[in-house]
């Protein structure tokens, strides 16, 4: 078991590639499946066991692994998590067996290939999540790139070629200027450390100059902002969004979306503190921008996946203004922007995900996805109605729902950092609640139309069993938000108060805290330090 | 300075017998070719397969692997020269290995090529285990004047021999180039070694002559590794030539020109590099930019390929540009680095297209439409060589680009990585278009004529390039990265 508690981190982010290898090497379909579903739960397993261990009273990373991979450029292999990542990748793990459970009944053969590529995209997610080296991290997030890529070109819609060059164009053209920049970083480091390590916490340390900062800054956060997407890189996400089969769009949208801002929590704001208190305004300001276009975009859409493709852009706007409200002159973020930021992240990956999941059933019996060809669905399809309900609810911030403490607490926050910005994306609330409830009378309410409609079968026991959990799930965030905020407060409050003079250190915490690898500052060897006392702290030089 | 009389040391034959067994190999199947019982493919590639593993195994195991000159500096031992010898001859052994599947072996098959190959080998490892420019001069002309036969041999039609002659003619020209730079630059200093400018150069830095030299020698440089705006000749060429002969060029006269680079900017010219190093961020520049722009209007796959060789060119010229400033070692392994890797994914791609060529001529992007659905493991070795080339984590194109990137910026070329990494992400459009065609696009009407036949030599063979390039890029970075330091600590040091 130690070596379980030890590697918890590794094992977590390598069972679903040895499940997507073994995939790819089972012949029979049936079988492939159930080898993907098991790895899933595994993976599923293995972080619900990081979430019991984890320590919510701690700010520094945990459950660290580390070891020095190519010496040479004092490149480092390091796992960690905290709470900045703790939700994100339970969303992750939980999220991946529904969507399984979601094409379950995909009999073509090259489905195998499917499932494959999407428990290779888990690697990828999970690996970017916990990684705490730039290069480490780059290889996951750029690795995640394949995986969707064929999922969206072979198994999408009409215009998926476009659609999906257009997606992995977009986001490597980003990375590459990340790339130099980290690289930049790299190298400003060892100039004041004096020993070469791309491993994050010697990062922060690089704290470079101002004008330095900037143009790092711009190239880090250009990156992120167009995986996000903020306003005006947005444009490949409603092409992604419609043209991915449901499945992807459910990944996409739950989590992969969220890297961008995940990104920014972890490398831009950090990293650049000065830059970061420079910029804001005009990234809130986009953040706005993006929010009311995004809202306009969805009110005039047709078509329902357009629709909660561009609800995506509008509300990804509100996780960006949490992350960026910056207060106190500059010195601190605002903590509940903050939280809400990182909790409407969440929230958005679940009621998102199952919008997408909903239009995708309809779309599997209607075979189009037109507001105009539905109507008076509640009357023939009433569990369906009821999820559809519940998922809007949270997805425009009902009280009650998860949508709201998220929503509220960036308001909350933004409103001390800049009213302006706070009194904009209020009016994206407004709109939301409008195009949303737009979405549900036109498919739920109002007379049947169309003869197909009358017929149309409820929910089966499958379809059921992965959206109810999201359903329900959005009610409990917004009933109980403290068993979920709880966990991760410690590490918010510490990145918003902190931000400036980022420190984060690598922290012990498992059940057999005796054995532990952990040394960045030595380039060249391995060492072991054993650590006697229980929760010691190895603070950054 | 004193002059030695070079004596014949055993030092001296173990550190040359990688040459003198390729020279064998080419002597022995000439023999061959003239016997009509002899010249017989089984025969002719059984004998050429010995010759190079047992070169490759001198190269591996017998040179002595400290920096020494041998007969005056005509013959250098060391790991450098391990690194160019055993590289060019593992890229040899290769192409004959995919050559098996070809019409070469059939139709076209004639004693006197795998001659030629023997010698072209010979000449490359003579290039890039010489530091005298009298030996490395005789050197290139030995592997070029082969590869121009060898360009245009196999195929009677008129497009193979407009290839052939453009390479003769302009290959000529770059070496010309190349002859002019070292007799300006002897004329100026009085020196044939390359290891005895490093004294003389800095001194005579001003020197009319040093200065045009060292601008005639980048230009020949730049010739022969297709750089822009020196490329002309590359796409016809590599489109012309038989498929296997155009996988040699693109990765072992690469292998070959930058060993010799090496030699020539870290020792020979490092004191002039105010003159050679515009030249140099000029070329990789223009490279970088033409080379990912041509490439992405070509539908001919080896056109495409061939651009994409001369962008990789301008990469692997990055990393020579970091080579101006205080630390050598570093920019010299990842251009190592980078040239092991491109040698691998390249052959792998060129080995996939000659695979299919068995049945149509000139592979066009049309022609591998809905590849995915007949040839899958071809398709997907294809995509994993495209991603690799793109440089794509988990591949080693990825970590080798990160390295060349490094160096770079540790010399402070923001503009030139800026220009390297808006290149890759314009490469990234028609590496996809490739796996666009074969996995996205319904099959052609051309597709069935694709049938190659199995072949188990070659799956195991492509197999095994892809899951080594993936490799390159997780988990073996750093024990093939040491190595490569250690030679260019060597190089450094001396």
């Amino acid at each position: 078991m130690d070596f379980v508690n030890n590697h918890i981190l590794s094992i977590m982010t390598f069972i679903p590639l040895v499940t997507a290898l073994a995939i790819a090497a089972i012949g029979n379909l049936r079988f492939a499946k159930m080898v993907a579903m098991a790895g899933s739960i595994a993976a599923f397993f293995a972080s619900l066991h990081v979430w019991y261990w984890f320590d919510s009273q701690t700010t520094g990373l945990q459950f660290v692994e580390s070891f020095v991979w190519i010496p040479t450029f004092g490149i480092k292999y390091i796992l960690g998590i905290d709470g900045l990542s703790l939700l994100l990748v339970m969303l992750t793990t939980f999220l991946t067996p529904l969507i399984l459970l979601s094409v379950w009944h995909e009999e073509e053969p090259k489905q195998k290939w499917f499932l494959a590529l999407f428990m290779s995209l888990e690697c990828g997610m999970l690996g970017s999540l916990l990684a705490f080296d730039f290069v480490l991290f780059y290889i996951f997030w750029e690795a995640m790139l394949i995986p969707m890529y064929f999922m969206i070109g072979v198994w999408g819609g009409k215009n998926r070629v476009y659609a999906t060059t257009k997606f992995i164009i977009y986001t490597f053209a980003g990375s590459l200027l990340m790339l130099i920049a980290g690289v930049v970083l790299y190298i400003l480091a060892y100039e004041k450390t004096g020993y070469y390590s791309t491993s994050l916490l010697d990062l922060y340390q690089a704290a470079p100059g101002i004008r330095d900062q900037m143009w790092l800054f711009v190239a880090f956060a250009v990156a992120f902002a167009i995986k996000v997407p903020v306003f005006p890189f947005h444009t490949w996400l409603p092409d992604a969004h419609t043209e991915a089969p449901t499945a992807g769009s459910v990944i996409l949208a739950g989590v992969l979306l969220k890297l961008g801002t995940y990104g920014l929590l972890r490398f831009a704001i950090p990293l650049f503190p000065a830059a970061t208190a420079t910029f804001a305004p005009l990234i809130m300001t986009l953040g706005v921008i993006g929010i009311i276009y995004g809202a306009l975009n969805a009110w005039m859409q047709k078509d329902a996946k357009k629709m909660v493709a561009y609800s995506s852009v509008s509300h990804l706007g509100f996780v960006v203004i949490g992350c960026l409200a910056v207060v106190a002159g500059g010195k601190s973020l605002s903590p509940e922007a903050l939280t809400g930021a990182v909790y409407q992240m969440i929230n958005h990956g679940i009621s998102t995900g199952a919008l997408f999941f909903l239009v995708g059933i309809i779309y599997e019996r209607r075979h189009t996805r037109m507001l105009e060809d539905f109507g008076g669905l509640a009357k023939t399809m009433p569990w369906f109605a009821v999820m559809l309900i519940t998922a809007t609810l949270s997805s425009v911030g009902l009280p009650g729902t998860g949508g709201f403490v998220g929503e509220f607490l960036i308001l909350l926050g933004s409103f001390q950092a800049n009213p302006l910005i706070a009194i904009g994306a209020s009016l994206g609330v407004l709109l939301g609640a409008i195009y949303m409830l737009t979405l549900c009378k036109k498919i739920l309410f109002g007379p049947i139309k169309h003869e197909e409609n009358r017929n149309l079968k409820d929910l089966s026991p499958r379809e059921f069993a992965y959206v109810f959990p999201l359903a329900f799930l959005g009610i409990v965030m917004g009933v109980f938000p403290d068993i979920f905020l709880s966990k991760v407060r410690a590490s918010i409050e510490h990145l918003a108060s902190t931000f400036t003079n980022y420190r984060l250190e690598a922290q012990v915490l498992s059940p057999n805290p005796d054995k532990f690898t952990w040394d960045h500052r030595d380039q060249n060897t391995k060492v072991i330090h054993t650590i006697s006392t229980p929760l010691n702290t190895m603070n950054t030089p | 300075m004193a002059f030695e009389l070079p004596t014949l040391t055993l030092d001296f034959l173990l550190a040359a017998s990688p040459i003198f067994l390729m020279f064998l190999s080419g002597l022995v199947l000439m023999l061959a070719a003239v016997s009509p019982t002899l010249e017989k493919p089984g025969i002719g590639f059984g004998l050429i397969g010995t010759f190079l593993i047992a070169s490759l195994g001198a190269s591996l195991f017998l040179v002595p692997l400290s920096e020494k000159n041998h007969l005056a500096g005509t013959v250098i031992s060391g790991l450098i020269s391990a690194f160019g010898q055993s590289t060019i001859l593992m890229i040899s052994l290769i192409v004959v290995l995919l050559f098996q599947e070809t019409s070469l072996k059939s139709k076209f098959f004639r004693g006197e090529i795998l001659s030629l190959y023997s010698f072209c080998v010979a000449g490359m490892l003579v290039m890039v285990a010489s530091s005298d420019i009298i030996t490395l001069f005789v050197g290139l002309e030995i592997a070029s004047i082969c590869l121009y036969v060898l360009a245009g041999y196999t195929d009677p039609n008129r497009k193979s021999q407009e290839g052939a002659i453009k390479y003769f003619v302009l290959g000529s020209f770059g070496t010309a180039l190349l002859l002019m730079g070292f007799a300006l630059i002897y004329s100026a200093t009085g020196l044939i070694n390359l290891k005895d400018l490093v004294v003389q150069i800095p001194k005579l830095a001003d020197h009319r002559w040093v200065q045009l030299g060292s601008i005639f020698l980048v230009s020949g440089l730049a010739f022969k590794l297709a750089m822009a705006p020196f490329h002309l000749w590359a796409p016809d060429t590599y489109e012309a030539s038989p498929t296997g002969i155009t996988a040699f060029m693109a990765t072992s006269v690469k292998v070959m020109m930058i060993v010799f680079a090496f030699r020539l900017f870290s020792q020979g010219l490092i004191g002039a590099f105010a003159v050679w190093l515009p030249a140099l961020v000029f070329l990789a520049m223009s490279s970088m930019i033409i080379g990912n722009m041509m490439a992405l209007v070509q539908s001919s796959l080896k056109r495409m390929l061939a651009y994409s060789s001369i962008a990789h060119g301008g990469y692997m010229s990055l990393g020579l540009c970091a080579l101006g400033t205080n630390s050598l070692e570093l920019p010299l392994s990842s251009v190592m680095f980078y040239l092991v890797s491109y040698s691998l994914v390249s052959l792998c791609a060129f080995g996939i297209i000659m695979w299919l060529e068995s049945g149509v001529e000139n592979l066009t992007l049309q022609d591998i439409q809905g590849l995915s659905t007949k040839h899958p493991w071809a398709a997907l070795c294809l995509a994993a060589s495209m991603f690799a080339l793109a440089g794509m984590p988990p591949t080693g194109g990825f970590i080798a680009k990160l390295f060349v990137f490094k160096a770079a910026l540790d010399s402070q070329l923001y503009s030139l990585v800026l220009v390297g990494a808006l290149g890759s992400a314009l490469s990234l459009f028609y590496y996809l278009r490739v796996i666009v065609k074969m996995y996205m696009t319904k099959p052609h009407a051309t597709l069935s004529a694709l049938s190659p036949k199995p072949s188990l030599i070659l799956a195991c063979l492509l197999g095994t390039i892809v899951v080594t390039v993936l490799l390159l890029g997780t988990i073996l970075p750093e024990a093939l990265f040491q190595q490569l330091l250690k030679a260019a600590e060597n190089i450094a040091l001396n």
